[in-house]
């Protein structure tokens, strides 16, 4: 029929200018009564994702899995888990989200797979099966010894022995998740027809998880090879030729100066990179009452490719990640942020947003207004928005991926199973349990976060210089206040924040914007004229001001 | 045919921001460039069809259709105001043909069994009441709506139509065919061709008239128009093998998103209010508004939701063939098109044409001279709602009269406050019709 087919308009640039919004499936919201999410569910809840104004929708592994590390172990990547739906339940979800100006990416290993996965169960079987160089075998357990153990709580060595092969196998995560071998032509060319598959269905796009390790040397650390980037660039090159606006995500948690070799050289590579880095220095920052950690790692990080932009996020589905700091600073975070032993896992500390900033909303609101201001696209985790907590006494990392809080009725609205079957029970404590927080509540309650957070993303989805513009940092006299300005176009805007409990003042030398007014964003209020002299600001308690600099 | 066609940047700025349908008039452009362009007629005066970008000094861009004619001296202008190249328009679209743009295509669909297409063409008249696109009629038997400001995806219109029209719904203008661009840009439709309904009474003048002279005969039409409009929301409600069109249960937050959307529109909408005197009744109570619409919002569900017209209201009716037909499917202009092909309550429109009787029985003296009898609006929204709770499938309603009641205020309040917003910037003698709706509202107590 000759109609529109499609539903935005041509944008190879979208993610710069995109909020995204992390999904874990199983706990969003459960459409067949079983106890846990699955795609109908999420499909149900697409009028709120509208509403609340996000962009895109990340959502974590949803393939056919043994679920031994939450669906990262992917036993059959042309398939759903069955608890969340078929192919044909995603491609609903798809198209239903691009009728409402959503988009779609998820998380792909390309790393690795279950060791499940039949094609790992055919190599292991014998020496002569054409799978056996899917995978990396070994007789010793000697080889790559410059390879860090990753999962060092749990795993012992990135070999494990296979007495049915007969060999030992090459994991860089858990014994479970054998890694693929990428010296195999084989195995280049079957990770391309994953992603075409997907790619056919409609999605806009992948989240590659653990990318730097796909090929193994003698004599490195097997992070960062060449070889890793020459591949990224094929599967690039392969988007780019048959697919328009669809994105790639790397998940490399490395330093940016590391990190940014994923952009490749001329943008080449993957177009969105996580910066993990920041996000600890954002909560130092605040704990410190000093910005300077945050303009330090800013300072710190290179420049990016025009067409290429860094994702950025508060807290996600994992630990908050303490591998990109000092050990020093390591100590701080811990002893600020995880006083509970049991809130430590691997390098990190197993908490959501909420609980870390003990629930503060001036708190939570200063921490997205600077995630939201700074160069780069916010990913928001799922609960987040309403500060959802989390569970310590859960194993591993669900604490912090227990059931979305709808509303107050039984299983927070969640699910219509019995308690029982839920796959993992909702927080029912007095301060974050689903009574006290859900998204019903706070609909209701013009003064929620969740409806603060509503408004903030609109404004910030009005100035493409957020996602577009310069980063140029003003770093004033007094170290508690974090304050730059973005340019893009002949939009500017200044941003400042105050990272302390208390009230403070500050002047700020913004003689070069002589003439041009202040006009707070929020509220729309002309502040005097900027002059000569220094410009004098004042600030609440953990408060912030967006301006837009206007001509008078 | 594709040529390429140089047009002085400037030129094209002061053009576009000139006209009618410009719909940014407050904003400074910074930009505009031609993004596509198909020449559809070579011989003078050529026909070019352009796919024009207004780019704003945020960075941000508005995507506009402007076809021009270029006659013998090479000189352009507005194609639409030319029957010539009007009827190359229809023409293209009686014979299903497919042009190349430079980089996308257009299409031209026509309707199997329009009979006004099939016929030669003689006179054009251009008519713009809307903001958003330009008509054209021609011969007094068809209409040509061409959409200017563009967004990705399919008109709700044509969608709207197109559904009515398979679904047996006879109280509209038939649809006779449609043009579509699709490209690197976006796929967008570009403009469509239906029945002129000649002689057809427009029904928001019809109830001036009546109203001034015979209100007793106008009350009995807005049963009617209560029933076509319940039948309406029948046929859109009834085709579940249809995702577009299949109705919907609502979730759980459904209303809370609803109430929390209208909530930030009364709050950005008084803290901008001025203090005009016509303000006076409401100023300094938006905080007891919203407290209202708290207390409206205290039910369950609500019901199910289907496909709408989306912008409701008696200039979207023509009295015509001693029965109403129902007119202009594109929702309201100023919301995005996903915001305007989302499925809401039908009780949306019912409240938009509620709330268009306040305005009639305002505007009958403002604009004849003649007050509306005593207690015409209570009448008149009895009468419709008879009407349409005697034809509309009840199962699309929230269960019970008290909850569609409360539903119906909550939609008539956005709307008031939609309509504040609009007079307050367009026409400030009429800023009291809405005060009135909100201080109704706030008068009331809530239905129980």
């Amino acid at each position: 029929m000759s109609e529109p087919g499609h539903w935005f308009e041509s944008d190879p640039l979208w993610f710069k200018r995109a909020i995204f919004y992390e999904i874990h499936i199983r706990g969003f919201f459960d459409g067949n009564d079983d106890g846990a999410g699955d795609l109908r569910g999420l499909v149900d809840k697409l009028d709120y994702l509208q509403w609340l104004g996000i962009d895109c929708i990340w959502l974590l592994p949803m393939y056919v899995s043994p679920l031994r590390d939450g669906g990262y172990d992917i036993a059959d990547f042309f398939a759903i888990h069955s608890d969340y739906g078929t192919v044909e339940d995603f491609r609903t979800l798809v198209e239903q989200a691009h009728q409402r100006g959503v988009r779609v990416i998820a998380d792909l290993v390309v790393n690795h797979t279950s060791s499940d996965h039949p094609w790992f169960q055919e190599a292991r079987q014998n020496r002569d099966s054409p799978k056996r160089d899917w995978y990396v075998w070994s007789d010793t357990d000697e080889r790559y010894q410059g390879a860090r153990i990753i999962f060092v709580d749990t795993e012992p060595s990135n070999w494990t022995w296979d007495p049915i092969a007969g060999q030992y196998y090459w994991h860089r995560f858990f014994s479970h998740q054998p890694d693929l071998n990428y010296d195999n032509p084989e195995v280049q060319e079957a990770m391309l027809g994953v992603l075409r598959f997907w790619l056919d269905l409609g999605i806009d796009g992948f989240r590659l998880d653990a990318v730097p390790y796909l090929f193994e040397r003698e004599g490195t650390n097997c992070e960062n090879l060449d070889e890793t980037h020459a591949y990224l660039r094929r599967l690039r090159s392969e988007i780019d030729a048959r697919y328009p606006d669809r994105v790639l995500l790397a998940e490399a948690n490395q330093w940016p100066e590391d990190v940014v070799e994923y952009f490749g050289d001329d943008g080449d590579e993957c177009q969105m990179c996580f910066h993990f880095p920041v996000m600890p220095r954002m909560f130092m920052s605040l704990r410190r009452e000093d910005a300077t950690p945050m303009y330090e790692i800013l300072e710190r990080t290179p420049s990016i490719p025009d067409n290429c932009q860094w994702g950025l996020f508060l807290r996600n589905h994992d630990e908050l990640t303490l591998e990109m700091v000092t050990d020093e600073e390591r100590d701080y975070m811990y002893a600020e942020y995880a006083k509970d032993p049991r809130m430590k896992l691997n390098l990190g500390i197993r908490r959501r947003l909420a609980p870390l900033l003990d629930a503060g909303q001036d708190e939570m609101q200063l921490m997205h207004a600077i995630l939201f201001s700074l160069p780069g696209s916010p990913v928001l985790y799922y609960g987040d928005e309403i500060g959802m907590g989390d569970n310590v006494y859960l194993g591993d990392r669900d604490g912090v991926r227990t059931p979305m809080q709808w509303t107050s009725d039984r299983n927070g609205g969640f699910s219509r199973a019995d308690f029982a079957q839920l796959y993992l029970p909702p927080l029912m404590d007095p301060v974050y349990g689903y009574q006290a927080v859900n998204v019903e509540a706070q609909l209701r309650t013009p003064n929620s976060l969740l409806r603060w957070l509503h408004r903030f993303i609109a404004l910030r989805k009005e100035h493409p210089v957020f996602g577009l513009g310069s980063y140029e940092p003003l770093r004033p006299d007094n170290s508690r206040i974090f304050a730059h300005v973005r340019r893009y176009e002949e939009d500017i805007v200044l941003c400042v924040h105050n990272l302390a409990r208390s009230a403070q003042a500050t002047q700020l030398d913004l003689s070069e914007f002589e003439g041009l007014i202040p006009e707070e964003m929020l509220g729309r209020t002309s502040f005097p004229p900027i002059g000569k002299l220094p410009y004098l600001l004042t600030f609440s308690p953990r408060g912030f001001f967006w301006f837009r600099l206007r001509r008078p | 045919m594709t040529e390429r066609f140089l047009i002085d940047e400037q030129q094209l700025i002061e053009y576009i921001v000139g006209q009618r349908w410009f719909g940014t008039k407050t904003r400074e452009v910074s930009r505009a460039n031609v993004l596509d362009v198909a020449r559809l007629r070579s011989t003078p005066p050529e026909l070019f069809l352009l796919l024009v970008e207004i780019r704003f000094p945020e960075g941000t861009h508005d995507l506009y259709q402007v076809p021009v004619g270029v006659d013998e001296d090479g000189e352009w202008y507005d194609a639409l105001g030319d029957p010539s190249l009007t009827r190359e328009l229809v023409h293209l679209i009686r014979s299903g043909a497919t042009e190349q743009a430079r980089d996308g295509m257009l299409d031209f669909r026509s309707v199997p069994g329009f009979a006004a297409l099939g016929r030669e063409l003689q006179q054009a008249r251009t008519i713009s009441t809307e903001q958003s696109n330009t008509s054209i009629v021609f011969d007094d038997e068809m209409i040509l709506k061409a959409y200017r400001r563009l967004e990705a995806g399919v008109n709700p219109e044509l969608e709207m139509l197109r559904f009515l029209t398979e679904h047996g719904f006879r109280n509209i203008a038939a649809l006779g065919g449609w043009y579509a661009y699709s490209g690197r840009p976006l796929d967008a439709t570009l403009g469509i061709v239906q029945q002129y309904l000649a002689g057809a009474l427009d029904g928001w003048e019809l109830a001036l008239d009546e109203l001034a002279s015979a209100p007793e005969r106008f009350l009995g039409r807005l049963r009617r128009l209560g029933e076509v409009t319940g039948t309406m929301h029948s046929v859109l409600g009834s085709d579940s093998s249809d995702p577009a069109f299949c109705p919907e249960e609502t979730s759980s937050e459904s209303l809370g998103l609803l109430t929390a959307t209208v909530d930030e529109e009364i709050e950005r909408v008084f803290l901008e209010l001025g203090g005009e005197e016509a303000l006076a009744p409401i100023a300094g109570r938006g905080e007891e508004v919203r407290e209202q619409l708290r207390n409206l919002s205290h039910f369950g569900t609500v019901g199910r939701v289907i496909r709408h017209h989306g912008d409701f209201h008696l200039g979207q009716t023509l009295w015509w063939s001693d029965d109403w037909a129902i007119i202009d499917f594109e929702g309201e202009p100023a919301r995005s098109l996903t915001e305007r092909r989302r499925k809401r309550s039908p009780m949306r429109d019912v409240a938009g044409m509620l709330r268009s009787f306040a305005y009639a029985a305002s505007a009958v003296e403002i604009l004849r001279g003649t007050p509306a009898p005593p207690g015409w609006e209570e009448r008149a929204r009895a009468e419709f709602m008879e009407g349409y709770l005697a034809t509309v499938d009840q199962s699309l309603l929230p269960p019970g009269r008290s909850a569609i009641d409360r539903l119906v205020c909550i939609f008539e309040l956005e709307k008031s406050v939609y309509e504040l917003r609009y007079e307050l910037n367009n026409r400030p003698d009429w800023v009291g019709i809405p005060v009135a709706g909100i201080l109704r509202m706030l008068d009331a107590t809530a239905p129980a």
